[in-house]
């Protein structure tokens, strides 16, 4: 299933990803409201990501009593370009997890659940607030620094390999 | 209100008390913001004649009105005041991401004044400012210092700080942002340290606006894929500024040994091919999309840097070939927080005096040992760092061999000699700031490009100083980085967003000479005059290379300084005509 990664040896640092996700959404540049976010060490250059997995993790669906992550279908065409290098324009349709806003009750469930932390309560809307992969055109790709640091990954197996891995 | 966040902090460190007032928008339409509007506000809170060192000069911190926004390079913020380095305008400028952060905290501009009883720290988070005792981080080098205000206040905290050098009130101490970022030259660390404060820490949580969010997200990213990602800015995200060492060691212009020649022979083991290999990954500011900063490792040093200046001024003007002691010392200047080509070209000097027999200093052309040592030195004023603190030109004439001290206005050379570079020798002339190469950089087509020739001057290089002058002031408004080449075509696709409307290049034209007249109009207040440079890159050739033999004379230096001030519509004193000011609509006068 379609979800965002980035590529901690690979990602630059230069949090265009939050950028691009706060402005699609939040109608101005904020990226404390950003759906996914990188955490830099400056001095170290160590830096960790942290993106939803979509339905590869599922942990906020499981953990909703009130069955406001909902599933919807997606198709998802990433864009951004660098010099010499092909467009990553292929297209996959997949499941997002998004937050039904008539549903959800802002418990907090899954806030406490999520292991990478990107599902928050809105500050204004009294509801959680998640990565929905923009419509299909995920904005973290678009900006990013070059297609090669962050990349939608269109494998379920992958996904599930990187839970493993981090949890 | 799109773009800018509408206000001033205005921090006082001797009541410790902070207050908000609003940005002047009529200056911020004159001057747009960052360099211009930071000198706009420095005309008007100090009085002729102010010493630098005094409480009342400012440290205004000013971003453009596109930093927190996804235009690439737009982070960098400008720190200025009155320098105490020189005594000229202080504009100095970091990457890094407390631009941004600034802007998320609600803020175009932070001005510090007055003089804190304790050293301090200041903390602001969105509309909460607090002042804290600094005791605990006194003596504090830069990594440690970071670490400890993310750790002791908020874990997305970014800083401004000072290190040993910047308590010190060295001449030229630097601040540091997110470890790597300097604010260099100047003396921006020593303006921090006379008021007291160990650092400005920013958080925000707040939103900057564009208008319409999705249609700006679609444009910047035609800009990005058009110009941006393009050949043109490629070198910076493969090679980074050390790929300047075979450029000006080929065209016989990097400093070499106290400026004594214009190659060096060590250059191919501290050029961008060796840096590659102890490269672990690149690094890029907040907001950038370019990723210029390598990440180094070798034993047991890691981190950003060195950046060309570092290598020429650090390196082969201090005959060091020894890319190991190279990272050492970078690291050491960085955590010390020093200015690497103010501190390179002292020693250089020092290094030129011992040698010649003049005064014993211990240090040695390509002696890594004595070298690694300097910067602790320094930052503490301890051993021979008290003597060197005083600087190149007092240094120099304190030993009776001012023609050995390369600096303009008092502050050092960087790392391009104008002997293989004769354009350059009016750049560093005029720069607003004392010697200085992001002004104008006619070693770009003199030496890199070769479209103009190296070794001659006459009024093609006036002119051409003029109008890149102009375009960098425009440009430093912005603020867009050095390293984004972009020309006013694509400024004005950004302008469009902010003024929206179309915004021609004469009028940002003008806005860069409206800004470089500001920037002269506070030099002669100041009690600057005629521009000068070091007799020796005028009437002393090169031995050897390249460049050995080719001399620009004080007469052709003379009557091409003529030219460009004429160009300029001021008279032969570097002084702006009231014709010129009235037609620039400078609403500023002496």
């Amino acid at each position: 299933m379609p979800h965002v990664m980035i590529s901690s040896k690979k990602c630059t640092g230069c949090h265009m990803c939050e950028l691009g996700c706060s402005a699609f959404h939040e109608g101005g540049f904020q990226p404390s409201r950003a759906r996914l976010f990188a955490e830099v060490n400056p001095t170290t250059a160590v830096i960790k990501g942290h993106t939803c997995l979509q339905t590869g993790c599922a942990k906020c669906e499981a953990a909703c009593t009130n069955g406001a992550i909902v599933r919807r279908t997606v198709t998802v065409t990433p864009s951004g370009d660098f010099p010499g290098k092909e467009k990553v324009g292929e297209s996959v349709t997949g499941v997002v997890l998004v937050v039904d806003e008539d549903k959800c009750s802002a418990c907090g469930d899954c806030y406490d659940v999520c292991p990478y932390g990107v599902i928050h309560e809105h500050p204004e809307r009294k509801v959680a607030f998640k990565c929905d992969l923009c419509e299909g055109d995920p904005q973290c790709i678009a900006f990013c620094q070059n297609q090669y640091v962050l990349a939608v990954d269109l494998k379920v197996d992958k996904a599930d390999r990187a839970i493993a891995a981090e949890v | 209100m799109d773009f800018y966040k509408g206000r001033v902090l205005k921090i006082d460190m001797s009541s410790r008390t902070a207050d908000v007032e609003p940005l002047n928008m009529d200056w911020a339409r004159l001057y747009v913001g960052g360099k211009g509007l930071m000198l706009r506000y420095l005309w008007e809170l100090t009085e002729p004649g102010m010493d630098p060192w005094s409480p009342e000069n400012p440290l205004i911190i000013a971003p453009g009105p596109f930093a927190g926004t996804n235009v690439s390079t737009c982070s960098r913020v400008v720190l200025g005041g009155k320098s105490p380095a020189s005594g000229t305008i202080l504009d100095s400028y970091c990457g890094g991401s407390f631009g941004s952060v600034m802007k998320f905290a609600g803020y175009d501009m932070i001005i510090v004044q007055g003089c804190a009883p304790e050293l301090t720290a200041v903390l602001i988070s969105d509309d909460e400012v607090s002042f804290v005792p600094a005791a605990k981080y006194a003596g504090m080098l830069t990594a440690e210092l970071e670490a400890s205000l993310r750790t002791d206040f908020d874990p997305h905290m970014t800083s401004l700080s000072v290190g040993p050098a910047g308590e010190k009130k060295l001449p030229w101490a630097c601040v540091s942002n997110d470890q790597y970022h300097k604010a260099g030259r100047g003396g921006t660390g020593a303006l921090m340290g006379s008021k007291n404060l160990k650092a400005i820490a920013v958080a925000g949580t707040g939103r900057v606006d564009v208008g319409d969010a999705r249609a700006f997200l679609d444009d910047i990213e035609r800009i990005d894929t058009d110009y941006i990602l393009t050949d043109t800015n490629y070198w910076v995200h493969e090679e980074g500024t050390p790929v300047l060492v075979d450029v000006t060691n080929g065209g016989g212009c990097q400093p070499t040994r106290n400026y004594a020649a214009g190659s060096f022979d060590g250059a191919d083991k501290i050029n961008s091919d060796a840096f590659k290999k102890i490269r672990v990954k690149k690094r890029a500011c907040y907001q950038c999309t370019l990723a210029c900063r390598n990440f180094h490792r070798m034993d047991d040093v890691e981190g950003e840097g060195p950046e060309y200046e570092t290598i020429a001024l650090c390196g082969s003007n201090c005959g060091i070939d020894d890319i190991g002691a190279l990272m050492e010392f970078n690291h050491l200047c960085d955590e010390y927080g020093l200015d690497t080509i103010s501190t390179g070209n002292v020693m250089g000097l020092a290094m030129d005096l011992t040698e010649k027999g003049i005064h014993d200093f211990g240090l040695h052309f390509g002696d890594a040992e004595s070298y690694l040592k300097v910067p602790e030195l320094l930052a503490t004023r301890s051993g021979i760092g008290a003597e060197l603190a005083m600087g190149t030109r007092a240094l120099a004439a304190k030993y009776g061999h001012p023609e050995l001290g390369m600096e303009v206005k008092g502050l050092e050379a960087p790392g391009y000699d104008p002997r293989g570079s004769f354009g350059m020798s009016i750049a560093y002339a005029t720069s607003d700031r004392g010697a200085c190469h992001m002004r104008s950089f006619p070693i770009g087509v003199e030496v890199v490009e070769g479209s103009m020739p190296a070794d001659t001057l006459d009024e093609s290089k006036a002119e051409f100083n003029v109008n890149f002058q102009n375009h960098y002031a425009f440009k430093f408004c912005g603020i867009w980085c050095d390293f984004w080449a972009i020309d006013y075509e694509q400024m004005g696709m950004l302008m469009k967003h902010l003024w929206k409307r179309d915004v021609t290049e004469e009028e940002m034209t003008q806005v860069g000479e409206r800004v470089w007249n500001l920037g002269r109009l506070f030099n002669l207040r100041e009690g600057f005059g005629r521009d000068e440079v070091p007799e020796a890159w005028l009437e002393k050739p090169f031995t050897k290379g390249v460049s050995a033999g080719k001399i620009i004379g004080t007469t052709r230096f003379n009557e091409v300084l003529n030219k460009y001030y004429a160009l300029r519509g001021w008279d032969e004193n570097g002084v702006p005509t009231e014709a010129k000011l009235t037609e620039l609509g400078m609403d500023v006068r002496l």
